[in-house]
């Protein structure tokens, strides 16, 4: 998937990646790729000013912390992140559902 | 594991990146760890050493590329700092420069006779723009938050710049007019109580910092990485 599609949807995609668990920055790259089945392609350098853009927002609170006997910065989600996680998601069903209705008919509006 | 590739890619968005040092450093060891952590997946799946460093660092980006999204919030970052600033030496000054006149000079009434009407007014009018300005720098600071997702980054680090020097723009004028307006009068009034002609040095030393933290935030917000 091209990177100029995902950016507008990579915080909301951050924010699910730390619903319910604290994960260090590449963890997040890895989890988001795995959740995607390898097909989001975006560069794993943007993923850092996301997440600090995140944390400016009250979503998600850093700490420092050792993981594996590395010193890591981790992210969760806070409770305003939960709350904006909710409303993403709210906001992307609604989305697809009206643009599926159109795009997923597969010519049915031609055929009739 | 060597790390020259790794080590060429942090130096150069390091050399490109301007704020707090503090958290430049922070990006810089975080992105350092992403890369080292690349570098082992990609060893585990079987690629050399130096083809994992090289893929490790393609992933990542191209280095003007994240430098650009980078500085943007280091700029933002280094405006609410300022702006926080603001918010609280600003006032707090004003307040300790009052306590020091009440205590060493007294009610404006009682120093060196009656003044004009003009003179209080514009006397009122500095009180004000501490406080002014300090109220200007917390509702920025606050708004700052709020859209802190739905402004790009550096449009929102220029804002804060913007108001951080307007704000202090504001303290200037005000200082400047009491000046002004003392020296007219009488400019005997400005030495006539050796503590407070020294606080009032060391309010323009502060206002002289602040104002460089302020031009900083406009450095980092505008800077061409």
């Amino acid at each position: 998937m091209k990177p100029d599609a995902l950016r507008g949807h990579l915080d909301a995609l951050l924010l699910a990646t730390l619903d319910g668990r604290e994960l260090h920055g590449y963890a997040i790259i890895e989890a988001l790729q795995l959740g995607s089945g390898g097909a989001l392609d975006l560069p794993t350098g943007t993923v850092y000013p996301a997440l600090r853009r995140l944390e400016r927002a009250g979503h998600v609170v850093s700490d420092w912390s050792t993981v594996g006997g590395r010193k890591r910065r981790t992210y969760k989600l806070t409770s305003a992140g939960q709350r904006a996680l909710r409303a993403e998601r709210s906001a992307w069903r609604e989305f697809t559902s009206v643009i599926d209705g159109v795009l997923g008919g597969d010519g049915k509006w031609a055929q009739a | 594991m060597g790390t020259g590739l790794i080590d060429d890619y942090v130096t150069d968005l390091g050399s490109r990146l301007q704020g707090s040092r503090r958290q430049v450093r922070d990006l810089l060891t975080e992105t350092r760890d992403s890369l080292s952590d690349a570098v082992e997946a990609h060893l585990d799946r079987g690629l050399d050493e130096e083809a994992a460093q090289r893929k490790a660092v393609e992933e990542f980006g191209p280095v003007r590329e994240i430098a650009g999204e980078y500085q943007a919030e280091l700029a933002v970052a280094y405006g609410a700092r300022t702006l926080a600033l603001l918010a609280v030496v600003l006032p707090v000054m004003h307040a300790l420069w009052e306590m020091g006149r009440m205590y060493f000079i007294g009610p404006w009434q009682d120093f060196g006779g009656p003044v004009p009407s003009w003179y209080m007014w514009v006397a009122k009018a500095n009180d004000m723009t501490s406080g002014v300005s300090a109220g200007i720098a917390l509702v920025a600071l606050v708004l700052g938050r709020v859209l802190a997702r739905r402004f790009d980054a550096q449009l929102l680090a220029r804002l804060a710049a913007s108001v951080a020097l307007l704000s202090l723009l504001v303290v200037v004028l005000g200082n400047v007019a009491i000046l002004g307006a003392t020296w007219g009068l009488d400019p005997q009034r400005l030495v006539q109580s050796f503590p407070m002609s020294v606080a009032s040095f060391a309010t323009w030393a502060v206002i002289v910092r602040l104002g460089l933290l302020a031009r900083r935030c406009l450095s980092c917000a505008t800077i061409v990485v």
